[in-house]
C-alpha cells in the first residue's frame, strides 16, 4: 500500500500538469471554505453554544412600583406551567429578592434585588443523563408559552429565562448601550431600539434596564404653618413614616431566640390602607392622623402639608461617567452575531428620518437627533462584545503562534523557504476546520457553531500539522544527505515511509477528539481537531511534497555538493 | 555477534534512552510517577468551573430624602470620579435612585482580589469628606466569587400546618450555626423565613377617639423597653451583692399593658388602641416558597421555606464540603422530622463538579482504550501496550504539576487533558514506530536490541523535539488572551505544554525501556544471522 503511494507521489510531483492541478485544487478548496463563513453563512460563528444543565432560573420583573401581591400573581401563573413539566423535580419561588447567587446572577445583579416588583423562580430538573430533552430545548419550548400567558397579567412585565452559561457569564447575549446627555432622549431612543429588537428574529427576553415612570404623590410641608403650630418637621416626617411604613422602635433581648426581638410599631394594615390610589383618599386618610404639638394640642397632618401628584423619579444609570441605558436581549438558540447585524441594519434604515447616523468603530453608531441636535452613542456590549474581543485576541494568539513556529523552523532549518512550506502546509488545515463544522452542522439536529473552542483547536492544529511536515522534510533531508538519493525519490520515499506514523498520530488525535465533539462547549474543539487533522494529513502528504519538489532542496538543505544519483537506481 | 563501534547518541532523546534502558530504577520511577499522579487526582480540589480572578467593589451611599437627580449630582458623580483614579479599574457603573446612590467599580479581569478591594476601601476612606451632610456611612461591598456564590443550597419546609411562622426560621438558624462550623465553609446564609417580632398595630380611629398621637405611643414603649447592666453594690460585711434589673417587657401582654396616657383621670392601656401580638415581621415583603414533586409525580402545593446557602473558601474541594454538609444534615434529620420539618437539597455544585469530573475521566479512559485498540491493529499488541502505558505516566506528571501550581480539577482542566491526549501519544507512537521499523529492517540485523532502541530513538529525536516545541509554541500565546474567556481557558495553555514536555520525556525514557523487554524480534530473520 505504501509502495503504491510512493509511486503515486513520485509520478505526481514530477508531472507539471498534476502539480498545477494539486496546487490549484488546494487554492480552490481554501477559497471555498473561507466563503462558507463570510458571505454564505453556511457555518455560523458564536462564542459558546448552550450547555445542558440540571437547573435554570426564571427572572420576573414587573413595572417599577408594582406590589408584591401583583408579583406573586405573575409567579403563580408561571409556576402553574412549571409544575406541569415532567422533568422538573422541585421549584422555588423567591419573591422580592434574588435566588441564591450563581454565576449568571452575579453579573446580572441578582444579589441586589430587593423590591416588591421582582421575583426569581428556580427550576431544578432531573439529572441530564436521565433526561432526553436538553435544558436549553426545554427553555426554548417553555419560553413562548409562559411569556405569552403571564406577561399580559400586568403591563410592562418582563419574564426572562436564565441558564447557567457554558463559559464566562455576561449581562445578556446582546446589550445595546445608549449614551447621551439627555435622560429623556435616551429613554426615547432606548424604546425605539427595544422595538427594533422585538421585531428582530431570534431575539427574546428583551428588556430595558430602566425604571418605569409611574404616578406617585408628594407631601409638601408648609413651613409657615409648621412654625405657627409648634411642631417640628422632623416630628412630622417621623410620624408619617411610623404610621404607614412602621418602625422598629425598641428591641427585647431574648435567651430563647437567636436574635433580638424587635418591637415594631405601625398603624394596623386595615386602618392605614388608602381606599383608592388618588389624591382625595390620601388626603382623607392623612386628615385622621394627628400630631401633638408642644402645647399638647392635637393637629391633623393635613393642616400642615399639601399633597400633590407627581411622576416618580426613575433610576439614573451611568457607565464610565457617562449617562447610559442598556437595552438587553437574549438569543433563542442562535448565534448573537447575526441578529445583531439584522438589528443594526434595521436601526440604520428606520432611524434615518429622525437621526443623522454615523458609523463609528466596527459596529457602533453615533446618532444625532435632527430636531434638537442632541448626540447619542449606541455601543454594543454583552456576550457580543466578549465574543468579538475573544475572537480578536484568539486571532492575535494564532498569528503569534504562526510567527513563533516560523521562527522556530528558521532556526532549525536555517531556511526561509522550507519554513514557509511548513507554515503553508499547516495553515491549510483551516479548510478541514471550516468544512468539518459545516458537515457536523448537517449531521447534528441543533445548529453547530464555530466557537472560541474551535479556534483553540485550530491553533493547536497548526502545531500538529507542522509536526507532520517537519518529520517529512527531516527524513527527506537525511535520505538525500546520507543515502545520496535524488530529490524526487527522496521526497516520494519519505512521504511513503512517514505516511504510517502520520496516519497513526492523526487517527489517535481524531479518536481522542471524537468524544469531545459531542460536548456542548468543546464540540468545536473536537470537530476542529477531527476534520482539521484530515486536512493536515492531506496537506502534508500531497501538497507539501509538491511544494518541496518545486524548491531547490539542495540549496535549502545547505549541501555543499550535489549528490545526484540516477532515478532508476535508488540504492 | 560481530564487534562494531558502539552507537553514540547525538540527541537528548538517545541519551535519555541510553541512561534509562538498563537502569533498575526506571521501573520504580514509572510506578512512582503513576502513584503521584493518582494521589494528585484524588487530593486536588474539584470544581465545575475554573477559578476566575474577578475583582470589583460596590459602594452604597444613602442620603435619606434626596431625589435621584440630587443623588446623581452630589453622590454618584463625585464618587465615580474618585473611583476612576484607582488603577486597574476597567468599568465604573453608577446608579442614582431616590435616597441612595450605588457605584460599582469593576476591575480588569485578573487583577488581584485583595489588592483591588484594598484600593477601593482606601480611596473611599481617604475621601469621606466628599460626601454631603446627612449621608450615612458608605457601605463598601467587595465582590468575592468564591464566597458570594454558594456551592450548596438546602430548602427547609414544614409539613406541620400548626407550626408558627417563625419557628421554621429559628430551627434552621440553629442548624446554620453547626454547618458554619464545618471545615472550609466560608459563609452560610438564610434566605426567606419570618423573624420573631412584637407587633403593635395601632388603629387610627381609636387613636383619634382617645385623642392620642403615634408619637406618644412610641415614647411610652421606648421608655419601658430599656435595659441597664446589673448593679453592683457592697454590703456592710464587704461582700458584693448584685442587683439585676429585669427588662419590663417579657411578652406581648406586657407591651399591651403599657399605659400610654391618662384620659379623664383613668389610664389608657396600649391594647385599648392597638393590637399587640408576638408574631413575625409583617413589614417584610420578601417570601420564599417551594414546591417539590412527590412520589406520585404531582407537585405539592407551594409552602413557605427557608433556604440555607453554603459557600466554600477559595481553592477548597466543593465535593468534600457538599458531602460533609449532607452528613451533618443527616444528623439533624431526626430533630427536624420531630418538628415536622423536611428538607431538600436544591443546589449541589459539589455533586455537579464530581459528575463532570468523573464523566471526563471516563472519556479520558475510553479514548485511551480506543487508541490502544487502533494501535493493536496497526503495530501489534506489544507495541500498543507500550504506548498505552505511557499515557497514564504522562497524565500523572501533568496532574502532579497542576497540583503543585495550585490548580483545581474542573471541566476545563480535563478538556485540556483530552486535548493533549491526542497530542501526547504522538511522541510515543513516533518512537515506537521507528523502533518497529528498525526491528523489522534487514539493515539493522547485526545490532543488539539495546543499541537499536537507542539508535531508533535518537534518530527521530531532533524532529520530534522541534515538532513538540512547535505545538508548545502555539499554546504559549493563548496564555496571553485576556478577558473572562482568557481566564476561563487558562487551564489549556497551562497544562497542554506540560503534558507535551512530559510526553517527550516519557517517550524517550520508557518507550525504549519497555520495547527492549516486551517487543520480540521477528523470528525468521534470526536464522540469517
Amino acid at each position: 500500500m505504501f509502495a503504491k503511494f510512493e509511486q503515486l507521489v513520485l509520478k505526481g510531483i514530477q508531472n507539471p500538469m498534476q502539480r498545477k492541478l494539486i496546487l490549484l485544487g488546494t487554492l480552490l478548496a481554501f477559497i471555498l471554505s473561507v466563503l462558507m463563513i463570510a458571505p454564505t453563512k453556511m457555518v455560523l460563528a458564536k462564542m459558546l453554544p448552550g450547555k445542558n444543565n440540571d437547573t435554570f432560573t426564571i427572572y420576573v420583573k414587573l413595572a417599577t412600583g408594582s406590589s408584591i401581591e401583583q408579583t406573586q400573581q405573575v409567579t403563580q401563573c408561571i409556576s402553574q406551567y412549571v409544575i406541569q413539566e415532567k422533568e422538573a423535580t422541585d421549584t422555588e419561588v423567591f419573591l422580592g429578592m434574588g435566588a441564591p447567587l450563581d454565576f449568571a446572577g452575579l453579573i446580572k445583579g441578582s444579589h441586589f434585588k430587593n423590591s416588591e416588583n421582582v421575583a426569581e423562580i428556580v427550576v431544578n430538573l432531573t439529572k441530564k443523563h436521565d433526561r432526553e430533552e436538553p435544558s436549553y430545548m426545554m427553555v426554548q419550548r417553555m419560553r413562548p408559552v409562559i411569556q405569552s400567558n403571564c406577561e399580559k397579567l400586568y403591563p410592562n412585565t418582563e419574564i426572562s429565562f436564565v441558564e447557567p452559561p457554558a463559559g464566562p457569564p455576561t449581562m445578556a447575549a446582546i446589550v445595546a448601550e445608549i449614551y447621551g446627555n439627555d435622560s429623556q432622549g435616551i429613554r426615547e431612543l432606548a424604546h425605539k431600539v427595544e422595538n427594533v429588537f422585538k421585531s428582530t428574529e431570534g431575539l427574546v427576553d428583551i428588556s430595558i434596564m430602566q425604571d418605569q415612570i409611574y404616578e406617585s404623590f408628594e407631601v409638601i410641608v408648609n413651613s409657615t404653618k409648621i412654625a405657627k403650630s409648634g411642631v417640628d418637621i422632623k416630628q412630622l416626617n417621623n410620624i408619617l413614616y411610623l404610621a404607614f411604613e412602621g418602625m422598629q422602635i425598641a428591641v427585647k433581648n431574648s435567651e430563647q431566640y437567636n436574635d433580638q426581638i424587635p418591637i415594631f410599631l405601625s398603624l394596623s394594615r386595615k386602618s392605614k390602607e388608602f381606599s383608592k390610589k388618588d389624591l382625595l383618599s390620601i388626603k382623607s386618610k392623612l386628615a385622621s392622623l394627628k400630631l401633638m404639638n408642644s402645647m399638647g394640642l392635637m393637629i391633623p397632618v393635613t393642616e400642615l402639608v399639601e399633597i400633590k401628584t407627581k411622576k416618580s423619579n426613575p433610576m439614573i444609570l451611568s457607565k464610565n461617567l457617562h449617562k447610559m441605558t442598556n437595552v438587553m436581549a437574549e438569543t433563542d438558540m442562535v448565534s448573537q452575531v447575526y441578529p445583531l447585524m439584522d438589528a443594526r441594519n434595521k436601526i440604520l434604515d428606520t432611524f434615518q428620518n429622525e437621526y443623522d447616523i454615523k458609523k463609528i468603530g466596527l459596529f457602533n453608531l453615533e446618532l444625532t437627533n435632527k430636531a434638537d441636535g442632541k448626540i447619542y452613542k449606541l455601543t454594543w456590549d454583552g456576550e457580543m462584545e466578549v465574543t468579538l474581543d475573544t475572537f480578536v485576541e484568539l486571532g492575535a494568539a494564532f498569528i503569534a503562534a504562526l510567527v513563533l513556529i516560523y521562527l522556530l523552523m528558521v532556526i532549525y532549518y536555517k531556511s526561509y523557504v522550507l519554513s514557509g512550506i511548513i507554515l503553508l502546509g499547516s495553515f491549510l488545515s483551516i479548510i478541514g476546520v471550516i468544512v468539518g463544522h459545516w458537515i457536523w452542522d448537517l449531521i447534528t439536529p441543533d445548529t453547530f457553531f464555530l466557537t472560541a473552542t474551535s479556534l483553540i483547536g485550530f491553533i493547536a492544529l497548526i502545531g500538529i500539522s507542522s509536526r507532520n511536515s517537519l518529520l517529512l522534510i527531516d527524513f527527506t533531508k537525511s535520505l538525500m544527505h546520507e543515502k545520496g538519493m535524488h530529490k524526487a525519490e527522496a521526497i516520494a520515499y519519505s512521504s511513503a515511509t512517514r505516511a504510517k506514523p502520520i496516519f497513526l498520530t492523526a487517527v489517535a488525535i481524531m479518536l481522542a477528539s471524537l468524544l469531545l465533539a459531542n460536548d456542548a462547549v468543546f464540540g468545536g474543539l473536537g470537530v476542529s481537531l477531527i476534520f482539521g487533522t484530515i486536512a493536515a494529513v492531506i496537506a502534508s502528504l500531497i501538497v507539501v511534497p509538491v511544494l518541496l519538489y518545486m524548491t531547490d532542496l539542495e540549496t535549502q538543505f545547505h549541501f555543499h555538493e550535489r549528490k545526484a544519483v540516477s532515478i532508476e537506481d535508488p540504492l | 555477534m560481530q564487534h562494531h563501534k558502539e552507537y553514540i547518541p547525538k540527541d537528548y532523546a538517545g541519551k535519555l534512552a541510553k541512561t534509562f534502558i538498563r537502569n533498575p530504577l526506571t521501573m520504580i520511577l514509572g510506578i512512582f510517577l503513576v502513584a503521584i499522579g493518582y494521589i494528585s487526582l484524588e487530593v486536588m480540589p474539584r470544581e465545575e468551573n475554573p477559578q476566575m480572578v474577578v475583582s470589583g467593589s460596590t459602594v452604597i451611599v444613602a442620603l435619606p430624602g434626596a431625589t435621584a437627580k440630587e443623588i446623581e449630582k452630589i453622590i454618584v458623580k463625585p464618587l465615580e470620579r474618585k473611583l476612576k483614579e484607582v488603577k486597574g479599574v476597567e468599568h465604573i457603573y453608577g446608579m442614582a435612585m431616590d435616597n441612595v446612590g450605588i457605584v460599582n467599580a469593576a476591575f480588569f479581569i485578573g487583577e488581584a482580589k485583595e489588592d483591588s478591594n484594598l484600593k477601593i476601601y482606601d480611596k473611599i476612606m481617604q475621601n469621606t469628606n466628599m460626601f454631603p451632610q446627612g449621608t450615612m456611612n458608605p457601605i463598601i461591598k467587595p465582590l468575592d466569587i468564591d464566597v458570594d456564590i454558594p456551592v450548596l443550597s438546602v430548602a427547609f419546609y414544614s409539613n406541620n400546618k400548626e407550626m408558627k411562622k417563625t419557628e421554621l426560621y429559628d430551627r434552621v438558624k440553629e442548624i446554620q450555626h453547626h454547618i458554619n462550623g464545618l471545615d472550609n465553609v466560608a459563609v452560610t446564609e438564610l434566605k426567606g423565613g419570618s423573624h420573631h417580632q412584637f407587633n403593635i398595630e395601632v388603629d387610627i380611629n381609636k387613636l383619634s377617639g382617645y385623642n392620642l398621637s403615634l408619637g406618644q405611643i412610641k415614647s411610652s414603649v421606648e421608655a419601658l423597653a430599656y435595659n441597664v447592666p446589673a448593679i453592683k453594690n457592697r454590703t456592710a460585711e464587704s461582700t458584693i451583692a448584685m442587683l439585676g434589673i429585669k427588662n419590663a417587657i417579657d411578652n406581648a401582654d406586657d407591651i399591651g399593658n403599657i399605659i400610654v396616657a391618662q384620659y379623664m383621670g383613668s389610664p389608657i392601656y396600649l391594647n385599648q388602641v392597638a393590637t399587640v401580638t408576638s408574631s413575625y415581621d409583617i413589614q417584610n415583603f420578601q417570601r420564599v416558597t417551594i414546591s417539590t414533586k412527590e412520589e406520585n409525580g404531582v407537585f405539592s402545593p407551594f409552602q413557605e421555606q427557608v433556604t440555607l446557602t453554603v459557600s466554600k473558601l477559595q481553592g477548597t474541594n466543593a465535593v468534600i464540603i457538599a458531602d460533609e454538609v449532607k452528613n451533618e444534615l443527616e444528623k439533624y434529620k431526626e430533630f427536624l422530622s420531630k418538628n415536622g420539618i423536611n428538607y431538600v437539597i436544591t443546589r449541589n455544585d459539589g455533586e455537579r463538579a464530581n459528575e463532570a469530573v468523573n464523566e471526563l475521566v471516563f472519556h479520558l479512559l475510553l479514548s485511551i482504550v480506543i487508541i490502544a485498540i487502533l494501535l493493536i491493529f496497526v503495530l501489534g499488541w506489544r507495541e500498543s501496550l507500550i504506548v498505552t502505558f505511557t499515557v497514564p505516566a504522562i497524565l500523572a506528571i501533568t496532574l502532579f504539576v497542576a497540583y503543585l501550581t495550585g490548580q483545581t480539577i474542573n471541566r476545563i482542566t480535563l478538556f485540556a487533558f483530552l486535548l493533549s491526549l491526542g497530542l501526547l501519544v504522538d511522541a510515543a507512537i513516533i518512537v515506537i514506530e521507528n523502533i518497529h521499523r528498525h526491528y523489522h529492517s534487514v539493515e539493522s540485523l547485526h545490532e543488539t536490541p539495546d543499541e537499536l532502541m537507542i539508535k531508533a530513538t535518537d534518530e527521530i529525536g531532533p524532529p520530534t523535539n522541534i515538532a513538540t516545541l512547535a505545538i508548545i509554541m502555539t499554546m504559549v500565546p493563548m496564555a496571553f488572551v485576556g478577558q473572562m474567556m482568557g481566564q476561563f481557558m487558562k487551564p489549556i495553555p497551562a497544562n497542554v505544554p506540560v503534558a507535551l514536555i512530559a510526553s517527550l520525556f516519557v517517550a524517550y525514557i520508557f518507550t525504549p525501556y519497555l520495547a527492549v523487554r516486551i517487543l520480540k524480534r521477528p523470528g525468521h530473520k534470526k536464522g540469517e544471522h
